[in-house]
Protein backbone atom coordinates (compact mmCIF):
# COMPACT_ATOMS: atom_id res chain seq x y z
CA UNK A 1 0.00 0.00 0.00
CA UNK A 2 1.03 3.18 -0.94
CA UNK A 3 1.92 5.83 2.45
CA UNK A 4 2.00 8.30 0.23
CA UNK A 5 -1.98 8.31 -0.65
CA UNK A 6 -3.15 7.70 2.62
CA UNK A 7 -4.64 9.82 4.74
CA UNK A 8 -6.64 8.58 8.05
CA UNK A 9 -7.13 5.11 7.03
CA UNK A 10 -3.35 4.34 7.21
CA UNK A 11 -2.20 1.00 5.73
CA UNK A 12 -2.75 -1.86 8.64
CA UNK A 13 0.70 -3.21 9.29
CA UNK A 14 1.15 -6.85 9.17
CA UNK A 15 1.81 -9.55 12.62
CA UNK A 16 3.71 -12.03 12.28
CA UNK A 17 2.03 -15.12 12.05
CA UNK A 18 -1.78 -13.45 12.18
CA UNK A 19 -3.72 -14.18 9.05
CA UNK A 20 -3.95 -11.03 6.70
CA UNK A 21 -7.65 -11.09 6.66
CA UNK A 22 -10.24 -12.95 9.40
CA UNK A 23 -13.57 -13.31 8.56
CA UNK A 24 -15.92 -14.90 11.67
CA UNK A 25 -19.45 -15.97 11.86
CA UNK A 26 -20.39 -13.23 9.20
CA UNK A 27 -23.79 -13.22 8.23
CA UNK A 28 -25.70 -10.61 5.95
CA UNK A 29 -29.41 -10.36 5.75
CA UNK A 30 -31.93 -8.99 2.98
CA UNK A 31 -35.42 -8.68 4.41
CA UNK A 32 -36.38 -12.44 4.85
CA UNK A 33 -33.58 -14.05 2.69
CA UNK A 34 -30.08 -15.42 4.58
CA UNK A 35 -27.66 -14.30 1.64
CA UNK A 36 -24.77 -15.40 4.03
CA UNK A 37 -24.99 -18.01 7.01
CA UNK A 38 -22.43 -17.54 9.83
CA UNK A 39 -19.60 -17.92 7.95
CA UNK A 40 -15.64 -18.01 9.17
CA UNK A 41 -12.53 -17.72 7.18
CA UNK A 42 -8.83 -16.65 7.00
CA UNK A 43 -6.73 -15.44 3.97
CA UNK A 44 -3.09 -15.68 4.98
CA UNK A 45 -0.48 -13.49 3.80
CA UNK A 46 0.47 -13.84 0.25
CA UNK A 47 -2.47 -16.39 -0.26
CA UNK A 48 -5.02 -16.75 -2.79
CA UNK A 49 -8.38 -18.16 -1.53
CA UNK A 50 -10.71 -19.55 -4.03
CA UNK A 51 -14.39 -18.90 -3.29
CA UNK A 52 -16.51 -21.25 -5.50
CA UNK A 53 -20.32 -22.55 -4.99
CA UNK A 54 -23.03 -22.25 -7.75
CA UNK A 55 -24.76 -18.92 -8.58
CA UNK A 56 -26.79 -17.30 -5.52
CA UNK A 57 -24.44 -18.97 -2.92
CA UNK A 58 -23.25 -16.03 -1.40
CA UNK A 59 -19.80 -15.51 -3.06
CA UNK A 60 -20.64 -12.08 -3.83
CA UNK A 61 -22.01 -10.82 -1.37
CA UNK A 62 -18.89 -12.04 0.74
CA UNK A 63 -16.91 -9.58 -1.01
CA UNK A 64 -19.67 -6.58 -1.12
CA UNK A 65 -19.34 -7.58 2.87
CA UNK A 66 -15.43 -7.30 2.88
CA UNK A 67 -15.18 -4.21 0.84
CA UNK A 68 -18.08 -2.27 2.64
CA UNK A 69 -20.31 -2.63 -0.45
CA UNK A 70 -22.63 -4.09 2.17
CA UNK A 71 -23.12 -3.77 5.98
CA UNK A 72 -22.76 -7.04 7.22
CA UNK A 73 -26.06 -7.62 9.64
CA UNK A 74 -23.33 -9.64 12.41
CA UNK A 75 -20.21 -10.77 12.38
CA UNK A 76 -16.48 -9.48 12.10
CA UNK A 77 -14.59 -8.82 9.48
CA UNK A 78 -10.34 -8.11 9.92
CA UNK A 79 -7.67 -6.73 7.96
CA UNK A 80 -4.54 -7.71 10.02
CA UNK A 81 -6.20 -7.09 13.23
CA UNK A 82 -8.47 -4.24 12.22
CA UNK A 83 -12.00 -4.08 12.06
CA UNK A 84 -13.71 -3.59 8.83
CA UNK A 85 -17.56 -3.53 9.58
CA UNK A 86 -18.96 -0.33 9.72
CA UNK A 87 -15.89 1.73 7.37
CA UNK A 88 -16.89 3.17 3.80
CA UNK A 89 -15.70 1.73 0.86
CA UNK A 90 -13.02 4.27 0.34
CA UNK A 91 -11.91 3.42 3.57
CA UNK A 92 -11.17 0.17 3.39
CA UNK A 93 -9.82 0.32 -0.20
CA UNK A 94 -6.95 2.92 1.09
CA UNK A 95 -6.70 0.26 3.57
CA UNK A 96 -5.50 -2.11 1.31
CA UNK A 97 -8.06 -4.00 -0.24
CA UNK A 98 -8.89 -3.48 -4.15
CA UNK A 99 -11.63 -4.88 -6.09
CA UNK A 100 -12.28 -6.00 -9.75
CA UNK A 101 -16.73 -6.45 -10.44
CA UNK A 102 -18.19 -9.54 -12.73
CA UNK A 103 -18.99 -6.58 -14.89
CA UNK A 104 -16.01 -4.32 -15.05
CA UNK A 105 -16.77 -0.81 -13.52
CA UNK A 106 -14.85 1.37 -14.93
CA UNK A 107 -15.49 5.13 -15.97
CA UNK A 108 -16.93 4.83 -19.71
CA UNK A 109 -15.96 7.85 -20.67
CA UNK A 110 -12.32 8.41 -19.55
CA UNK A 111 -9.64 7.28 -21.22
CA UNK A 112 -7.59 3.83 -20.07
CA UNK A 113 -4.82 6.58 -18.48
CA UNK A 114 -7.34 8.48 -16.75
CA UNK A 115 -9.25 5.56 -15.67
CA UNK A 116 -5.86 4.51 -13.58
CA UNK A 117 -5.41 7.85 -11.93
CA UNK A 118 -8.89 8.77 -10.64
CA UNK A 119 -7.93 6.69 -8.00
CA UNK A 120 -4.79 8.32 -6.71
CA UNK A 121 -6.75 11.66 -6.78
CA UNK A 122 -4.51 12.80 -3.45
CA UNK A 123 -1.23 11.46 -4.19
CA UNK A 124 1.29 13.52 -3.17
CA UNK A 125 3.29 12.66 -6.56
CA UNK A 126 3.25 15.04 -9.27
CA UNK A 127 0.19 14.24 -12.07
CA UNK A 128 3.36 13.42 -14.70
CA UNK A 129 4.48 10.54 -12.06
CA UNK A 130 1.18 9.05 -11.81
CA UNK A 131 0.29 9.14 -15.60
CA UNK A 132 4.36 7.21 -15.94
CA UNK A 133 3.03 4.73 -13.54
CA UNK A 134 -0.46 4.20 -15.19
CA UNK A 135 1.29 4.34 -19.10
CA UNK A 136 3.97 1.39 -17.28
CA UNK A 137 0.99 -0.84 -15.81
CA UNK A 138 -0.81 -0.58 -19.63
CA UNK A 139 1.96 -0.91 -21.35
CA UNK A 140 2.88 -4.23 -19.19
CA UNK A 141 -0.53 -5.45 -20.96
CA UNK A 142 -0.04 -4.36 -23.90
CA UNK A 143 -2.51 -1.62 -24.09
CA UNK A 144 -0.33 1.74 -23.63
CA UNK A 145 -1.18 1.71 -27.50
CA UNK A 146 -4.65 2.36 -26.66
CA UNK A 147 -3.95 4.43 -23.68
CA UNK A 148 -5.99 7.12 -25.03
CA UNK A 149 -8.99 5.37 -26.01
CA UNK A 150 -12.31 5.89 -23.83
CA UNK A 151 -12.81 2.91 -21.47
CA UNK A 152 -16.08 1.95 -23.53
CA UNK A 153 -14.28 1.05 -26.37
CA UNK A 154 -12.73 -1.74 -25.08
CA UNK A 155 -13.79 -5.61 -25.43
CA UNK A 156 -15.68 -7.20 -21.66
CA UNK A 157 -11.92 -8.37 -21.52
CA UNK A 158 -9.86 -5.67 -21.77
CA UNK A 159 -12.23 -3.84 -19.65
CA UNK A 160 -11.84 -6.14 -17.01
CA UNK A 161 -7.67 -6.27 -16.87
CA UNK A 162 -8.18 -2.25 -17.60
CA UNK A 163 -10.03 -2.92 -14.04
CA UNK A 164 -7.36 -4.54 -12.27
CA UNK A 165 -4.51 -2.62 -13.34
CA UNK A 166 -6.74 0.41 -11.80
CA UNK A 167 -6.90 -1.39 -8.55
CA UNK A 168 -2.78 -1.92 -8.80
CA UNK A 169 -2.51 2.03 -8.87
CA UNK A 170 -3.42 1.77 -5.14
CA UNK A 171 -1.07 -0.95 -4.07
CA UNK A 172 -3.05 -2.48 -2.18
CA UNK A 173 -2.35 -5.71 -0.37
CA UNK A 174 -5.68 -7.91 -0.75
CA UNK A 175 -7.36 -8.11 -4.28
CA UNK A 176 -10.93 -9.82 -4.58
CA UNK A 177 -11.17 -10.93 -7.87
CA UNK A 178 -15.04 -11.26 -8.63
CA UNK A 179 -15.53 -13.75 -11.86
CA UNK A 180 -12.08 -12.44 -13.83
CA UNK A 181 -12.23 -14.88 -15.95
CA UNK A 182 -15.98 -14.95 -17.13
CA UNK A 183 -16.49 -14.13 -21.17
CA UNK A 184 -13.04 -13.30 -21.49
CA UNK A 185 -11.24 -14.77 -24.87
CA UNK A 186 -8.43 -17.43 -24.54
CA UNK A 187 -5.61 -14.80 -24.91
CA UNK A 188 -6.66 -12.08 -22.33
CA UNK A 189 -7.57 -14.91 -19.35
CA UNK A 190 -3.44 -15.73 -19.79
CA UNK A 191 -2.62 -12.34 -19.61
CA UNK A 192 -4.95 -11.53 -16.75
CA UNK A 193 -3.60 -15.24 -14.97
CA UNK A 194 -0.08 -13.92 -15.84
CA UNK A 195 -0.68 -10.62 -13.94
CA UNK A 196 -2.47 -12.51 -10.94
CA UNK A 197 0.59 -14.56 -10.22
CA UNK A 198 3.21 -11.81 -11.05
CA UNK A 199 0.89 -9.52 -8.19
CA UNK A 200 1.19 -12.87 -5.78
CA UNK A 201 4.94 -13.28 -6.66
CA UNK A 202 5.51 -9.37 -5.00
CA UNK A 203 3.48 -10.36 -2.10
CA UNK A 204 -0.16 -9.63 -2.63
CA UNK A 205 -2.81 -12.08 -1.78
CA UNK A 206 -6.07 -12.67 -3.36
CA UNK A 207 -9.97 -13.64 -3.07
CA UNK A 208 -10.51 -15.28 -5.86
CA UNK A 209 -14.61 -15.97 -7.02
CA UNK A 210 -15.05 -17.96 -10.48
CA UNK A 211 -16.86 -20.32 -12.41
CA UNK A 212 -14.12 -21.24 -14.06
CA UNK A 213 -13.24 -24.43 -11.58
CA UNK A 214 -9.90 -25.10 -13.70
CA UNK A 215 -8.57 -21.80 -12.96
CA UNK A 216 -9.48 -21.42 -9.39
CA UNK A 217 -8.24 -25.29 -8.70
CA UNK A 218 -5.05 -24.42 -10.25
CA UNK A 219 -4.81 -21.14 -8.55
CA UNK A 220 -5.86 -21.23 -5.07
CA UNK A 221 -3.91 -22.93 -2.02
CA UNK A 222 -6.99 -23.07 -0.11
CA UNK A 223 -10.89 -23.52 -1.37
CA UNK A 224 -14.05 -22.14 0.25
CA UNK A 225 -17.54 -23.94 -0.62
CA UNK A 226 -20.73 -22.15 -0.56
CA UNK A 227 -24.17 -23.51 -0.90
CA UNK A 228 -27.19 -21.33 -0.50
CA UNK A 229 -25.49 -19.18 1.97
CA UNK A 230 -23.51 -21.65 3.81
CA UNK A 231 -19.82 -22.96 4.01
CA UNK A 232 -20.02 -26.88 2.62
CA UNK A 233 -16.32 -27.69 2.62
CA UNK A 234 -13.20 -26.29 2.53
CA UNK A 235 -9.70 -27.36 1.94
CA UNK A 236 -7.08 -27.97 -1.13
CA UNK A 237 -8.52 -28.88 -5.06
CA UNK A 238 -7.71 -32.49 -3.94
CA UNK A 239 -9.81 -32.19 -1.22
CA UNK A 240 -12.53 -30.11 -2.76
CA UNK A 241 -12.78 -32.45 -5.87
CA UNK A 242 -13.31 -35.36 -3.65
CA UNK A 243 -16.10 -34.03 -0.91
CA UNK A 244 -19.12 -36.02 -1.80
CA UNK A 245 -21.13 -32.32 -0.20
CA UNK A 246 -19.20 -30.53 -3.00
CA UNK A 247 -20.19 -33.30 -5.73
CA UNK A 248 -23.92 -33.24 -4.41
CA UNK A 249 -24.18 -29.00 -3.96
CA UNK A 250 -22.88 -28.87 -7.65
CA UNK A 251 -24.21 -32.06 -9.53
CA UNK A 252 -27.25 -33.05 -7.54
CA UNK A 253 -27.50 -36.54 -6.49
CA UNK B 1 -35.19 43.85 -42.20
CA UNK B 2 -36.38 40.67 -40.75
CA UNK B 3 -32.44 38.93 -41.83
CA UNK B 4 -31.55 41.85 -39.55
CA UNK B 5 -34.11 41.48 -36.94
CA UNK B 6 -33.14 37.83 -37.29
CA UNK B 7 -28.67 38.03 -36.94
CA UNK B 8 -29.89 40.30 -34.05
CA UNK B 9 -31.80 37.61 -32.53
CA UNK B 10 -29.39 34.79 -32.99
CA UNK B 11 -26.71 37.38 -31.47
CA UNK B 12 -29.03 37.81 -28.33
CA UNK B 13 -29.66 34.00 -28.18
CA UNK B 14 -26.10 33.04 -28.66
CA UNK B 15 -24.90 35.49 -25.31
CA UNK B 16 -28.13 34.57 -23.60
CA UNK B 17 -27.66 31.16 -24.50
CA UNK B 18 -24.13 30.53 -23.18
CA UNK B 19 -25.63 32.20 -20.15
CA UNK B 20 -28.48 29.72 -19.45
CA UNK B 21 -25.67 26.88 -20.07
CA UNK B 22 -23.66 27.93 -17.41
CA UNK B 23 -26.89 27.64 -15.19
CA UNK B 24 -27.44 24.20 -16.54
CA UNK B 25 -23.71 23.19 -16.54
CA UNK B 26 -23.99 24.06 -12.75
CA UNK B 27 -26.75 22.48 -11.82
CA UNK B 28 -26.05 19.35 -14.00
CA UNK B 29 -22.81 19.05 -11.85
CA UNK B 30 -25.14 18.82 -8.68
CA UNK B 31 -27.54 16.03 -10.31
CA UNK B 32 -24.79 14.27 -12.00
CA UNK B 33 -22.82 13.73 -8.97
CA UNK B 34 -25.20 13.69 -6.33
CA UNK B 35 -28.45 12.81 -7.86
CA UNK B 36 -29.64 16.15 -5.96
CA UNK B 37 -32.18 18.03 -7.60
CA UNK B 38 -31.47 21.45 -6.68
CA UNK B 39 -34.81 23.32 -6.99
CA UNK B 40 -33.01 26.71 -4.93
CA UNK B 41 -30.41 27.19 -7.97
CA UNK B 42 -32.04 29.75 -9.77
CA UNK B 43 -31.84 32.23 -6.07
CA UNK B 44 -28.40 31.52 -5.72
CA UNK B 45 -27.97 33.12 -9.66
CA UNK B 46 -30.53 36.14 -8.65
CA UNK B 47 -28.43 36.41 -5.39
CA UNK B 48 -25.37 36.89 -7.87
CA UNK B 49 -27.21 39.65 -9.47
CA UNK B 50 -27.95 41.17 -5.99
CA UNK B 51 -24.27 40.64 -4.86
CA UNK B 52 -22.91 42.30 -7.96
CA UNK B 53 -25.51 45.07 -7.31
CA UNK B 54 -24.29 45.76 -3.75
CA UNK B 55 -20.57 45.45 -4.43
CA UNK B 56 -21.03 47.87 -7.61
CA UNK B 57 -23.03 50.29 -4.84
CA UNK B 58 -20.54 50.32 -2.54
CA UNK B 59 -17.24 50.60 -4.44
CA UNK B 60 -18.19 52.11 -8.01
CA UNK B 61 -15.30 49.62 -9.36
CA UNK B 62 -16.41 47.69 -12.50
CA UNK B 63 -18.63 45.06 -12.07
CA UNK B 64 -16.74 42.43 -13.63
CA UNK B 65 -14.01 42.56 -10.64
CA UNK B 66 -16.81 40.91 -8.51
CA UNK B 67 -16.49 37.88 -10.46
CA UNK B 68 -13.63 36.39 -8.20
CA UNK B 69 -15.29 37.61 -4.93
CA UNK B 70 -18.62 36.62 -6.09
CA UNK B 71 -17.11 32.83 -6.85
CA UNK B 72 -15.07 32.72 -3.62
CA UNK B 73 -18.19 33.54 -1.26
CA UNK B 74 -20.68 31.42 -2.89
CA UNK B 75 -18.53 27.95 -3.40
CA UNK B 76 -18.18 28.34 0.25
CA UNK B 77 -21.57 28.95 0.86
CA UNK B 78 -22.02 26.44 -1.36
CA UNK B 79 -19.81 23.89 0.82
CA UNK B 80 -21.98 24.89 3.69
CA UNK B 81 -25.06 24.23 2.63
CA UNK B 82 -23.73 20.74 1.10
CA UNK B 83 -22.90 19.83 4.84
CA UNK B 84 -26.11 21.26 5.98
CA UNK B 85 -28.07 19.36 4.23
CA UNK B 86 -26.74 16.97 0.98
CA UNK B 87 -24.94 13.72 3.44
CA UNK B 88 -28.51 13.31 5.30
CA UNK B 89 -30.41 13.14 1.86
CA UNK B 90 -27.99 11.05 0.33
CA UNK B 91 -28.82 8.08 3.01
CA UNK B 92 -32.61 8.56 1.93
CA UNK B 93 -34.47 6.20 0.08
CA UNK B 94 -35.26 8.66 -2.46
CA UNK B 95 -32.59 11.22 -2.85
CA UNK B 96 -33.90 12.99 -5.67
CA UNK B 97 -37.60 13.53 -3.99
CA UNK B 98 -35.96 14.56 -0.81
CA UNK B 99 -34.06 16.54 -2.53
CA UNK B 100 -36.60 18.34 -4.44
CA UNK B 101 -38.46 19.12 -1.47
CA UNK B 102 -35.54 20.27 0.94
CA UNK B 103 -34.36 22.81 -2.34
CA UNK B 104 -37.79 24.30 -2.57
CA UNK B 105 -37.58 24.61 0.90
CA UNK B 106 -33.92 26.51 0.66
CA UNK B 107 -35.62 28.15 -2.58
CA UNK B 108 -38.65 30.10 -0.27
CA UNK B 109 -35.90 31.07 2.46
CA UNK B 110 -33.41 32.45 -0.17
CA UNK B 111 -36.40 34.39 -1.94
CA UNK B 112 -37.76 35.55 1.56
CA UNK B 113 -34.28 36.59 2.28
CA UNK B 114 -33.74 38.34 -0.47
CA UNK B 115 -36.66 40.11 0.34
CA UNK B 116 -35.76 41.25 3.62
CA UNK B 117 -33.03 42.54 2.30
CA UNK B 118 -33.46 44.29 -1.03
CA UNK B 119 -37.28 44.52 -0.66
CA UNK B 120 -39.67 44.04 -3.40
CA UNK B 121 -38.89 46.15 -6.15
CA UNK B 122 -36.60 45.24 -9.32
CA UNK B 123 -33.16 46.13 -9.00
CA UNK B 124 -31.33 46.86 -11.70
CA UNK B 125 -27.24 47.26 -12.05
CA UNK B 126 -26.46 51.09 -13.16
CA UNK B 127 -22.99 50.67 -14.75
CA UNK B 128 -22.77 51.91 -18.46
CA UNK B 129 -20.44 50.62 -20.76
CA UNK B 130 -18.82 53.28 -23.27
CA UNK B 131 -19.64 52.49 -26.04
CA UNK B 132 -22.85 51.32 -24.65
CA UNK B 133 -23.31 49.86 -28.25
CA UNK B 134 -21.41 48.50 -30.90
CA UNK B 135 -22.22 48.56 -34.55
CA UNK B 136 -21.52 45.84 -37.13
CA UNK B 137 -23.23 46.76 -41.14
CA UNK B 138 -26.85 47.42 -39.56
CA UNK B 139 -26.33 45.05 -36.27
CA UNK B 140 -26.61 46.61 -32.67
CA UNK B 141 -25.07 44.52 -30.11
CA UNK B 142 -25.03 46.11 -26.53
CA UNK B 143 -21.18 46.26 -25.23
CA UNK B 144 -22.78 44.88 -21.99
CA UNK B 145 -23.96 41.89 -23.55
CA UNK B 146 -20.78 41.28 -25.93
CA UNK B 147 -18.41 41.80 -21.83
CA UNK B 148 -21.05 39.29 -20.59
CA UNK B 149 -20.20 36.62 -23.23
CA UNK B 150 -16.53 37.25 -23.31
CA UNK B 151 -16.98 36.39 -19.39
CA UNK B 152 -18.80 33.38 -19.91
CA UNK B 153 -16.86 32.00 -22.53
CA UNK B 154 -13.27 32.73 -20.45
CA UNK B 155 -15.72 31.08 -17.50
CA UNK B 156 -16.77 28.23 -20.04
CA UNK B 157 -12.88 27.58 -20.58
CA UNK B 158 -11.79 27.51 -17.23
CA UNK B 159 -14.28 24.80 -16.60
CA UNK B 160 -13.73 22.86 -19.41
CA UNK B 161 -9.84 23.09 -18.15
CA UNK B 162 -10.96 21.92 -15.21
CA UNK B 163 -13.33 18.93 -15.52
CA UNK B 164 -10.94 17.90 -18.80
CA UNK B 165 -7.28 18.51 -17.76
CA UNK B 166 -7.50 18.51 -13.90
CA UNK B 167 -7.47 15.30 -11.82
CA UNK B 168 -10.10 16.91 -9.47
CA UNK B 169 -12.27 17.31 -12.78
CA UNK B 170 -11.69 14.33 -14.46
CA UNK B 171 -12.50 12.75 -10.82
CA UNK B 172 -15.73 14.43 -10.77
CA UNK B 173 -16.59 13.66 -13.82
CA UNK B 174 -16.36 9.51 -13.11
CA UNK B 175 -18.19 10.14 -10.20
CA UNK B 176 -21.30 11.38 -12.44
CA UNK B 177 -20.30 8.43 -15.03
CA UNK B 178 -20.24 5.91 -12.20
CA UNK B 179 -21.23 7.39 -8.03
CA UNK B 180 -20.25 3.65 -6.78
CA UNK B 181 -17.28 2.77 -8.54
CA UNK B 182 -15.38 5.67 -8.11
CA UNK B 183 -15.93 4.93 -3.92
CA UNK B 184 -14.94 1.72 -4.66
CA UNK B 185 -11.45 2.51 -6.04
CA UNK B 186 -10.67 4.63 -2.79
CA UNK B 187 -11.77 8.03 -3.07
CA UNK B 188 -13.83 9.58 -0.52
CA UNK B 189 -17.51 10.24 -2.20
CA UNK B 190 -18.12 13.20 0.48
CA UNK B 191 -15.65 15.49 -0.29
CA UNK B 192 -15.54 15.03 -4.26
CA UNK B 193 -19.43 16.09 -3.57
CA UNK B 194 -18.66 18.79 -1.21
CA UNK B 195 -16.18 20.16 -4.01
CA UNK B 196 -18.42 20.06 -6.54
CA UNK B 197 -21.59 21.38 -4.56
CA UNK B 198 -19.20 24.17 -3.94
CA UNK B 199 -17.99 24.81 -7.73
CA UNK B 200 -21.61 24.73 -8.71
CA UNK B 201 -23.02 27.19 -6.20
CA UNK B 202 -20.03 28.97 -6.93
CA UNK B 203 -20.91 29.28 -10.44
CA UNK B 204 -24.56 29.83 -10.30
CA UNK B 205 -23.86 32.94 -8.46
CA UNK B 206 -21.07 33.72 -10.99
CA UNK B 207 -23.49 33.67 -13.96
CA UNK B 208 -25.23 35.60 -11.58
CA UNK B 209 -23.14 38.46 -12.07
CA UNK B 210 -22.95 38.30 -16.01
CA UNK B 211 -26.90 38.01 -16.23
CA UNK B 212 -27.00 41.49 -13.99
CA UNK B 213 -25.10 43.13 -17.08
CA UNK B 214 -27.23 41.99 -19.24
CA UNK B 215 -30.79 41.56 -18.16
CA UNK B 216 -32.46 45.22 -17.10
CA UNK B 217 -33.84 44.39 -13.97
CA UNK B 218 -33.71 41.65 -11.49
CA UNK B 219 -36.07 40.93 -8.18
CA UNK B 220 -35.90 38.59 -4.92
CA UNK B 221 -38.25 36.07 -6.39
CA UNK B 222 -36.80 35.91 -10.49
CA UNK B 223 -35.30 32.72 -9.16
CA UNK B 224 -37.85 30.13 -9.85
CA UNK B 225 -37.42 31.52 -14.02
CA UNK B 226 -34.00 30.71 -14.22
CA UNK B 227 -34.00 27.14 -11.82
CA UNK B 228 -36.69 26.43 -14.56
CA UNK B 229 -34.44 27.42 -17.46
CA UNK B 230 -31.58 25.16 -15.60
CA UNK B 231 -33.86 21.98 -15.75
CA UNK B 232 -34.61 22.86 -19.74
CA UNK B 233 -31.36 22.72 -20.41
CA UNK B 234 -30.08 19.98 -18.86
CA UNK B 235 -32.99 17.39 -20.26
CA UNK B 236 -32.37 19.42 -23.74
CA UNK B 237 -28.22 18.53 -23.62
CA UNK B 238 -28.91 15.02 -21.78
CA UNK B 239 -28.99 14.90 -18.03
CA UNK B 240 -25.08 14.54 -16.12
CA UNK B 241 -23.41 15.83 -19.18
CA UNK B 242 -21.77 19.41 -18.36
CA UNK B 243 -21.03 20.41 -22.27
CA UNK B 244 -24.42 19.15 -23.42
CA UNK B 245 -25.79 21.90 -20.53
CA UNK B 246 -23.69 24.29 -22.29
CA UNK B 247 -25.40 23.08 -26.02
CA UNK B 248 -28.81 22.61 -24.50
CA UNK B 249 -28.51 26.51 -23.30
CA UNK B 250 -27.05 27.77 -26.67
CA UNK B 251 -30.07 26.16 -28.26
CA UNK B 252 -32.78 27.41 -25.70
CA UNK B 253 -31.55 31.22 -26.00
CA UNK B 254 -31.56 30.99 -29.55
CA UNK B 255 -34.85 29.54 -29.94
CA UNK B 256 -36.40 32.40 -27.30
CA UNK B 257 -34.73 34.89 -29.00
CA UNK B 258 -35.46 34.18 -32.55
CA UNK B 259 -38.83 33.33 -31.63
CA UNK B 260 -39.32 36.74 -30.20
CA UNK B 261 -38.61 38.10 -34.23
CA UNK B 262 -41.72 36.08 -35.52
CA UNK B 263 -44.16 36.20 -32.52
CA UNK B 264 -45.80 37.80 -29.94
CA UNK B 265 -43.06 38.40 -26.91
CA UNK B 266 -45.67 36.37 -24.63
CA UNK B 267 -45.68 33.75 -26.95
CA UNK B 268 -41.95 33.23 -27.28
CA UNK B 269 -41.04 32.03 -23.87
CA UNK B 270 -43.46 29.09 -24.71
CA UNK B 271 -40.91 28.00 -27.14
CA UNK B 272 -38.11 26.66 -25.64
CA UNK B 273 -40.57 24.62 -23.51
CA UNK B 274 -42.19 23.43 -26.68
CA UNK B 275 -38.29 22.46 -27.98
CA UNK B 276 -38.13 20.73 -24.45
CA UNK B 277 -41.52 18.81 -24.44
CA UNK B 278 -39.82 17.63 -28.60
CA UNK B 279 -37.00 16.52 -26.88
CA UNK B 280 -38.48 14.20 -24.10
CA UNK B 281 -40.87 12.69 -26.46
CA UNK B 282 -38.03 12.31 -29.84
CA UNK B 283 -34.83 12.68 -28.28
CA UNK B 284 -35.82 11.50 -24.19
CA UNK B 285 -31.50 11.46 -23.22
CA UNK B 286 -31.33 14.83 -24.66
CA UNK B 287 -30.45 16.26 -28.10
CA UNK B 288 -26.63 15.11 -27.59
CA UNK B 289 -28.34 12.15 -25.49
CA UNK B 290 -25.82 9.77 -27.49
CA UNK B 291 -22.93 11.47 -26.32
CA UNK B 292 -24.02 12.23 -23.09
CA UNK B 293 -25.52 8.14 -22.59
CA UNK B 294 -22.60 6.73 -23.83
Amino acid sequence: MNAAIAGDSAPVQAETGAPMLEVKSLRKVFGGLVAVDTISFDVPENSILGLIGVNGSGKTTIMNCINGIYLATEGSIKLRGRELIGLKPHEIARLGIGRTFQVPRLFRRLTLTENLIVPVLDDRRSDRELTEKAEKLLADVDLYRIRDNYAEELSGGQQKLVELLRVMMLDPDLILLDEPFAGVHPNLCKVFLDQILKLKDSGKSFILVSHDLTSVYSLSEHLLVLNQGRKIAEGNAREIQTNPDVIEAFLGR
Amino acid sequence: MITTLLVQALISGLILGALYGLIGCSLTIIYGTMRIVNFSHGEFVVAGCYAVFVFFTATHLHPLLAVPLVFIGFFGLGMCLYFLFVPRLSRSDDPEVASFLTFYGVSLMAGATLLYFFEADTRSLNYIFRPSVFKIGSIFIPTAQLVALAAGLVIIGILTWFLYRTIHGKALRAAIMNRDAIQIVGVNINSLSALAFGLAIGLAGTTGVLLALVFPAFGPFSGIDFTLIGFVVIVLGGLGHPVGAIIGGIVFGVAEQVAIVFLPQSLSHAVGFLILIATIALRPAGLFGKVAMR
